[in-house]
């Protein structure tokens, strides 16, 4: 390939990508920001992972039953407060 | 007293574990043979491969030739190991040495990673324990309430909760 | 073709300048609400079709090269030097990446194609990803500048064009080498992409640690590419040098096992953070340090600092990686303190016997080895810095500094699986040691009687106790892990009724991550067995005559015949071995010697026959001036196979860590959300 033809190659890339980049497009996704029911629901399945692990590790004997006991409790504890804020959010 | 005979075993533990580490760090291969291939592991080739003169595999590397043959002498001579290589610094410099001295400023070098290391075995034992001692932390067994005892909307939550993440339904 | 590639080149800067520039006027613009003329959102989009648009600029730059080189367009001095006409295919393309300035443009090249992917995928959270679009552009422009400026592979000849070129160095012409470079920079190109999450989390206060699942599989792959670039590296090493060993402790080599020690450190920490939403700030610092040693590993190697085995020439590069690694910084530390109130911890830790202390206990001394290794690869410029004269840390120095490290690391990557989360009693603990514990001192007593010998004569031998350490940790680890798998599948047998084996399988796909991790541990393990071998290597050196032999092991070579050949790319002298163990032939070995014409340069084959006991490793040194005879150098490396083995194991446990675990249903929101009550039976999982 010669230079100019390569020059040319290389105007065309150029027109190509600042077409594509300046295309008037009404259809981009809108930046939306993050609520805090979604931090909310996030934190949940987090806490809800973490419980069955805990009831799976507590069934393969890796904790004792009173371990098992208070952990199940604590984590209990902190959902429900979670859930009550959720429902809270979602009824508002 | 007790705390005497305690430190007397800490003290000779340390003796011991001193005397481990001197003997790990002292002895060596004796035989001849033996002897030049332990050195030429501690020692460069200075033909600018940056390898060690034992796995220079620079083909008819004139460095390496004459190093070993040096080394062969000096062996020869009947030089201690430390004698040898204080010999091969003052001829090709410091960079022949294969790991810095454990002197002078070089010690720093042997010094700093485990001076490092125990200061932050240190520190996460002591940011662990930190935590743990601060309000807020494990729940206490006799804070375990009995399911039978919570308020109606709570329980109902409890159990919800349980239903969801299968702890008393079983797969 | 020259033309075209560095057009294509000034087009791409000028789309990462724009999506830097627009894309943190629009980030601003939306965070403080000002009215605005045209729509912000408008020009972040405009801003991430750029991001998107770079990729297509940056291929046409690295096709022209490439084009050129298959071409043998020798008016680009780039060419000329690291190709000529003789030059297999494969090793054409190999040519792009085996200098300075077409390395950079490979690194270029793979970040924006991490880019194109990151901004395609940008609709799963539109804000956070015009975030790190915006980071990852600054990064781009960065390499882009200095594609453009520093470091231009188009550059012409001057002068008339050559009628051939200087050829490739033949140490790189092997098939390893192809993949090698590719591998290790995908590894250190992708963690640009984490880094970029990382700071755009924190410089948007992105609440919550959602941030961390969406790189989750970004990290995981860079990790794994990572570690394959190494490995690929040793075996390289090992084939082509032929020294007989792999690892040297080479700048370069240590360049790159140091952002992948942080990256480990990350891999395991932030699974604190996600689950228990600890360690935040720490996370951070981790993702960043192991960012900014992928630039230091890349500044070591081109800047001429140090001294290596690999390094590209001397060059004034180095200073410009220098400034931006200070500029990066001070970004991260400027963004640190600005920000550093929205990285509060949300839990404690309650015991230092439970996982997560585990982790904290890891993450030292990941970091303690990194620091190690740093300190090592720096110290000669420190000590020229503060004495005067340079000195050398050589293998001697890690050999006793760092291996005490990785045994502590191995040792807790036993302990680690098998302490539950948050805290547990004594009582429990103890009943999941007996096994590991019981394995740790039975492989010492097998070892002592098989004859690994600590003491012998009264004198400490260090390699074999070093060997004896790793083997009885390696034989706890794996009971260890294997236990926590027999544990998990017993559960599931009992509520399904199916087999062991099949509960196995259901256990590892419902949580891909937790048992791909521990199948990575396994092949840890089985790596450092193949390491630890390194204690009993043997060798010697002989020169062989016609029916010469000489015996190293349980082998002797006999040579039948030395000869000497010639192609169009290289001469070669090589001779023909016989391999005989308890008097009968086995097989044969034919090592080689190259001498590559073009670029002038010897290239040693290795001939190598690899059981898993053990690899015969045999090296034609060269032909004795005087009697014209080969001199022949054999190894006896115990377990090196293992090492490459290991890798398999490896990656096998991170691409099952990669795919999603099962159920997703259980997970998803949906499932359980207080309007609708679920249904399906609940579903039994187990976590992280």
């Amino acid at each position: 390939m010669s230079e100019t033809a390569g020059l040319i190659a290389g105007i065309l890339l150029l027109l190509a990508l600042v077409i594509y980049v300046f295309w008037p497009e009404n259809a981009f996704a809108a930046q939306r920001q993050k609520t805090q029911l979604d931090f909310l629901l996030e934190r949940k399945e987090q806490l809800y992972e973490n419980l069955r692990d805990l009831n799976f590790e507590y069934r393969a004997g890796k904790y004792p039953e009173e371990d098992f006991q208070v952990q199940r409790a604590h984590l209990e504890a902190e959902t429900a407060q979670l859930l009550a804020e959720i429902e809270r959010l979602q009824r508002a | 007293m007790r705390f005497a005979r305690r430190s007397s075993i800490w003290i000779r533990t340390a003796e011991v574990l001193l005397l481990v580490v001197a003997v790990c760090f002292s002895l060596g291969a004796t035989n001849a043979g033996a002897r030049a291939n332990n050195l030429s592991h501690r020692l460069m080739c200075t033909c600018g491969c940056a390898e060690l003169l034992g796995e220079c595999d620079n083909p008819g590397c004139p460095m390496r030739t004459e190093e070993m043959a040096d080394l062969t002498a000096q062996i020869a001579s009947g030089k201690t190991d430390q004698q040898i290589l204080n010999w091969f610094a003052v001829k090709y410099g410091a960079t022949v040495l294969a790991a810095p001295p454990a002197r002078g400023f070089d010690l720093t070098a042997w010094i700093a990673p485990f001076a490092v290391f125990a200061a932050a075995l240190l520190g996460t034992f002591l940011l662990i324990r930190h935590w743990k001692n601060s309000p807020g932390g494990t729940l206490q067994p006799n804070e375990v309430k009995n399911l039978a005892d919570l308020d109606p909307t709570e329980r109902a939550q409890i159990e919800k909760i349980r239903r969801d993440t299968g702890i008393d339904g079983g797969v | 073709m020259a033309a075209f590639g560095s057009f294509a080149l000034i087009v791409a800067l000028a789309l990462a300048a724009y999506n830097l520039l627009a894309g943190s006027l629009a980030l601003r613009l939306i965070a403080t609400g000002q009215p605005t003329r045209i729509s912000p959102e408008r020009l972040a989009d405009t801003a991430r079709r750029a991001g998107i648009a770079i990729f297509f600029a940056v291929s046409g730059a690295a096709f022209a090269l490439v084009w050129a080189t298959f071409a043998n367009n020798f008016s680009i001095t780039y060419v000329m030097e690291h190709s000529n006409r003789a030059l297999p295919a494969a090793y054409k393309f190999a040519a792009m990446w085996s200098g300075q300035e077409g390395s950079l443009l490979l690194w270029a090249w793979l970040l924006a194609g991490y880019g194109f992917i990151l901004r395609l995928t940008h609709k799963k959270d539109v804000k956070l990803y015009a975030y790190a679009g915006t980071i990852l552009a600054g990064i781009q422009f960065f390499f882009l500048l200095l594609l453009n400026f520093a470091a231009t592979p188009f550059s012409l000849f001057p002068g008339p064009t050559p009628t051939d070129g200087n050829g490739l160095n033949p140490l790189l012409q092997y098939p390893e080498m192809v993949i090698h470079p590719p591998m290790l920079y995908l590894g250190y190109v992708g963690f640009s992409v984490p880094f970029a999450f990382a700071l755009g989390a924190l410089m948007m206060r992105y609440p919550g640690d959602k941030w961390i699942k969406i790189t989750r599989s970004w990290t995981t792959v860079s990790w794994l590419f990572l570690t394959c670039g190494i490995f690929l590296g040793m075996h390289w090493a090992y084939a082509v040098l032929g020294w007989g060993g792999y690892w040297g402790w080479d700048p370069v080599e240590n360049a790159s096992f140091m952002p992948w020690l942080t990256g480990t450190a990350f891999l395991h920490s932030v699974m604190m953070q996600e689950k228990k939403g600890m360690m935040k700030q720490w996370n951070v610092w981790l993702i960043f340090a192991t960012f900014l040693l992928t630039i230091l590993g890349t500044t070591l190697t081109r800047g001429g600092l140090v001294s290596s085995v690999h390094a590209f020439a001397r060059s004034p590069i180095g200073n410009w990686f220098i400034i931006f690694m200070v500029i990066v910084l001070a970004v991260c530390i400027f963004t640190y303190i600005l920000q550093r109130d929205h990285l509060k911890s949300e839990h404690r830790i309650e015991s230092l016997v439970s996982r997560e202390s585990s982790f904290l206990f890891n993450n030292l001394v990941l970091l303690t080895a990194c620091f190690v290794i740093c300190w090592g690869t720096l110290f000669p410029i420190l000590s020229q810095f503060v004495q005067g004269t340079k000195v050398t840390v050589g293998p001697p120095f890690y050999d006793r500094v760092a291996i005490p490290i990785g045994l502590f690391l191995l040792l807790l990557t036993g302990v680690g699986p098998l302490l539950p989360w948050r805290s547990t009693s004594m009582k429990a603990i103890r009943r999941n040691f007996v096994l590991p514990v019981f394995a740790l001192w039975a492989t010492v007593l097998v070892c002592l009687f098989a004859g690994v010998r600590p003491w012998r004569n009264g004198v400490f031998n260090r390699g074999d106790f070093y060997a004896l350490v790793a083997f009885a940790l390696g034989a706890s680890v794996v009971t260890a892990v294997l236990s926590e798998f027999v544990r998990g599948a017993r559960v599931i047998a009992k509520q399904t009724g199916r087999n062991m084996f099949s509960s196995t399988v259901q256990l590892a796909r419902r949580n891909t991550r937790r048992y791909g991790g521990y199948i990575v541990h396994i092949g840890v393990v089985i790596v450092i067995i193949g390491l630890a071998g390194s204690a009993f290597n043997t060798s010697s050196v002989a020169e062989l005559g016609m029916h010469s032999k000489m015996t190293v092991g349980p082998y002797t070579l006999e040579c039948v015949g030395f000869t000497q050949d010639s192609n169009r790319d290289y001469n070669s002298e090589y001779a023909l071995l016989n391999v005989y163990r308890d008097g009968r032939r086995e097989f044969q070995l034919t090592p080689a010697k190259r001498f590559y014409l073009a670029s002038d340069q010897p290239e040693t084959i290795v001939a190598i026959h690899s059981v898993p006991a053990w690899d015969l490793y045999v090296v034609f040194e060269g032909t004795n001036p005087q009697t014209g005879q080969p001199i022949i150098k054999a190894f006896l490396n115990p377990l090196v196979g293992w090492i490459w083995f290991g890798l398999a194991v490896i990656v096998f446990g991170t691409v099952l860590a990669l795919i999603p675990s099962l159920n997703p249903a259980a997970t998803s929101p949906l499932a359980s959300t207080p309007r609708r009550i679920s249904v399906e039976p609940p579903v039994l999982k187990g976590g992280d």
